[in-house]
């Protein structure tokens, strides 16, 4: 594995995955570090569309590849998913214009202007491919690393091949008519542009699904806190990794508080930590489980990423010793209260009542693990029980969402009361999968119409529907909140609710949801334009009428989020750099897109750190990030709520609504 | 000569049932009307007509259906003197 010596034949792919803000980039870049130290060549490459390798290795990183400094030369870049699918249209448009002139009656401008639309979800597939593209013949690397998005996303992004798979087969299906045609015509000779893309695309998916699944390359890390909550979720993960048969090489429990003197808020912590790691171990008794205590520093810089490198590559057993986290503590720190909160917690509370008044939708934004579900949730149970008559929905959009750990009771795609929760409060997890499963049966025959429409065989639209492009069945999904809140008619009957509170995916993927109405009503729009072209041919049917009420739909949802007294962003974050820098950027995004964020959640505060040193550096770390804050809120007009830290973190819904009468009156 | 009258008679009587019988169609069946209204709906989507164009288009439509229906209770029309037509409600 040495630049100077023999050349490894293959590249060797490692994922690091888990829920937002368990510290995967941190955990990916400290991975490169600690290859690169042992003179490997490695690239990190960051798949989140909100990336933030480049703020955990504090350099500006782009989609170009960047090599970072010596002594630890090794490459990065964030992923720019959008752009390689620009490049892939750019390389292979013209073939798949003439597949769709080919089995279609739609002319060269209609096709042209198809090909021109954004195609949510879609360029993320091509991403991968190009990451995957790497182990190719003669490989730059020895170590590709990738730091993945958030699980929900991370899962679908790993179905890439199958959803290449099914594209190649439409497109397929598509060029038949043409090849009988050119049989009929004996016009055989070398096989069209065409023919050579859709062997491409079967080639890639059937190479891509084998590669990521072959153990001897491509592997998988596990990163988590050490908190109920993330295991939960771990469990969850990696069963869904393992059932699609992707090799798991171990977990990494991050953030460890390490030993340390005497503290209310940090031994309770420790206990709860011992417990969670046990049972981690126990969970995982086939896989290695390392641990990275928490560092006193956030670990930004090539230089603090050291520290944790030799932990992420390290053999277990070493680790155990360096991190002399076995000791317990004692027994009578464990649950005792969380201690007094300084007076000025308390001035927040009215200010936070007035920035949520009046709201229709409240919905939970900001970087994976800062606490989008635990404030949603407490927000949610405390608004509901302060009024008895408001009907309130707390709703899940997150694919991977965890509103049932959080509540610590099972819940689903169908709205229900919380055991111990307020009875004007429901709780739904969306599932988009069988949202659009739900609507399959139209649209498909709505699909086929149109496939009849544009002269397309029969069999490309059932073909497209298998394929349920990343994306489409999220936006159905949305659509579905307004359904909930802004009924068709008007004047008539009233919403089901009267406050619906969303805990949304992380900021990424929450974006792409946000900017998805615009994309699809541009879709929405094109069809319409075609069916209007054809209609002499094709008369207006079950199709028409279905992209008539989707486009209506869009339009009342559209109306509804850009409403600023309706719909309110709340922004979350923690007083840490990295949360701080995608928080900056999350609010420049809204506002680009016309939303209003007048909220900020300033989550896990250390507001009574007592004697504790490390509670102490926390909090005066916390002080200046928060002063940054006020300011840019100062100048935004929003109000700032702060919580407190509490260990262990709020579960159930008692201990939340105890928690959250501490910031809201 | 009353093989021919009758020849002729039946086959008189043939065409006007098939005339009438797409003329009744055409008035009964809505899905003219039903499609102009999808196509306007689409082209104020489009934003290519105006709320206002949209809503009287609407009107027409909808009050042609209207008559439609009004229309279905008549049953039979009568296309000359002595030759009546019987039409099946639908």
């Amino acid at each position: 594995m040495s630049r100077n010596g023999k050349r490894p034949k293959a590249v060797t792919f490692l994922f690091f995955g888990g829920k937002g803000g368990v510290g995967k980039t941190t955990c990916a870049a400290a991975r490169a570090v600690a290859e690169a130290r042992r003179r490997a060549r490695v690239l990190v490459v960051s798949t989140d569309p909100a990336h933030s390798l480049g703020d955990a290795l504090a350099v500006r990183l782009s989609a170009r590849v960047t090599r970072l400094p010596v002594p630890v030369a090794f490459d990065a870049l964030e992923l720019d998913a959008p752009r390689a699918f620009a490049r892939w249209i750019a390389n292979h448009g013209e073939a798949v214009a003439d597949i769709i002139a080919n089995g279609t009656w739609l002319d060269r401008r209609d096709i042209d202007a198809l090909l021109g639309l954004s195609l949510p979800g879609v360029d993320e597939l091509v991403g991968l491919l190009e990451i995957m593209a790497l182990a190719g013949r003669d490989p730059l690397y020895d170590f590709v690393i990738v730091d993945a998005a958030p699980t929900g996303h991370l899962l679908r992004l790993l179905a890439a091949p199958d959803a290449v798979a099914a594209i190649a087969a439409v497109f397929d299906a598509l060029q038949e008519d043409h090849r009988i045609m050119r049989r009929e015509f004996g016009r055989l000779g070398r096989p069209e542009a065409a023919d050579r893309l859709i062997e491409l695309l079967v080639d890639q998916a059937a190479r891509t699904r084998a590669l990521l699944r072959d153990r001897r390359r491509t592997t998988f890390e596990w990163v988590m806190l050490p908190e109920e909550l993330s295991l939960e979720e771990t469990k969850d993960g990696i069963a869904a990794l393992r059932r699609n048969r992707f090799h798991v090489g171990g977990v990494i429990v991050n953030r460890v508080l390490p030993a340390g003197p005497p503290c209310p808020i940090c031994d309770r912590r420790r206990v709860e930590e011992s417990r969670v790691v046990a049972r981690v171990r126990r969970t995982f008794a086939d896989l290695p489980v390392r641990l990275v205590p928490e560092q006193l520093h956030e670990p930004r810089g090539i230089r603090s990423l050291g520290a944790v490198a030799r932990l992420v590559a390290g053999k277990e057993a070493a680790l155990r010793r360096q991190t002399s986290l076995r000791r317990r503590p004692s027994a009578s720190a464990a649950y005792a209260d969380a201690g007094s909160l300084p007076a000025r917690r308390q001035r927040s509370a009215p200010e936070t009542l007035e920035a949520l008044r009046g709201a229709r939708v409240l919905f939970f934004v900001g970087k994976g693990g800062v606490g989008k579900t635990t404030t949603a949730a407490a927000t949610a149970l405390r608004l509901a029980r302060r009024d008895p008559a408001r009907r309130v929905l707390l709703l899940s959009t997150d694919p991977a969402p965890s509103l049932a750990d959080v509540f610590a009771v099972s819940i689903g795609d169908r709205a229900t009361t919380i055991r111990g929760g307020p009875n004007n409060l429901r709780v739904r997890e969306l599932d988009a999968r069988a949202v659009l499963k739900a609507r399959r049966a139209g649209l498909e025959s709505a699909l086929a119409e149109l496939g009849a429409t544009l002269g397309a065989r029969e069999s490309s639209a059932e073909q497209l529907l298998d394929l349920a492009p990343p994306g489409i069945d999220e936006l159905f999904a949305l659509l579905t909140v307004t359904e909930l809140m802004a009924p068709p008619n008007d004047e008539g009957e009233p919403p089901e609710y009267d406050l619906l509170v969303v805990d949304a995916a992380p900021t990424g993927h929450t974006l792409r949801l946000l900017e998805m109405p615009a994309a699809a009503r541009e879709w929405v729009q094109l069809l319409m334009r075609v069916q209007l072209k054809y209609r002499a041919i094709a008369r207006p049917g079950r199709f028409a009428q279905e992209i008539v009420e989707l486009s209506q739909s869009i339009r009342r949802l559209q109306a509804l989020f850009h409403d600023p007294d309706a719909t309110r962003f709340v922004v979350v974050t923690r007083a840490a750099k990295v949360p701080q820098l995608e928080t900056d950027r999350l609010f420049d995004r809204l506002r680009a897109l016309g939303l209003a964020a007048p909220i900020v959640v300033v989550n896990a505060r250390t507001l009574a750190p007592g004697r504790c040193p490390r509670c102490r550096l926390s909090a005066a770390a916390e002080r200046r990030i928060l002063a940054a804050v006020e300011r840019r809120c100062g100048r935004r007009r929003c109000a700032i709520i702060q919580t407190p830290l509490v260990a262990p973190p709020p579960r159930g819904p008692t201990m939340l609504e105890r928690w959250a009468s501490r910031w809201i009156a | 000569m009353f093989v021919l009258d009758t020849l002729l008679i039946g086959s008189l009587r043939f065409v006007l049932d098939k005339v009438v019988a797409a003329a009744e169609a055409e008035m009964q069946d809505d899905s003219a009307l039903r499609q102009r209204l999808l196509e306007a709906q689409m082209e104020h989507e489009l934003g290519e007509i105006t709320d206002d164009e949209f809503a009287a288009i609407e009107r027409d439509v909808l009050a042609r259906m209207r008559e439609l229906k009004g229309g279905e209770s008549h049953g039979a029309i009568s296309m000359s003197k002595g030759v009546t037509v019987d039409v099946e409600e639908r």
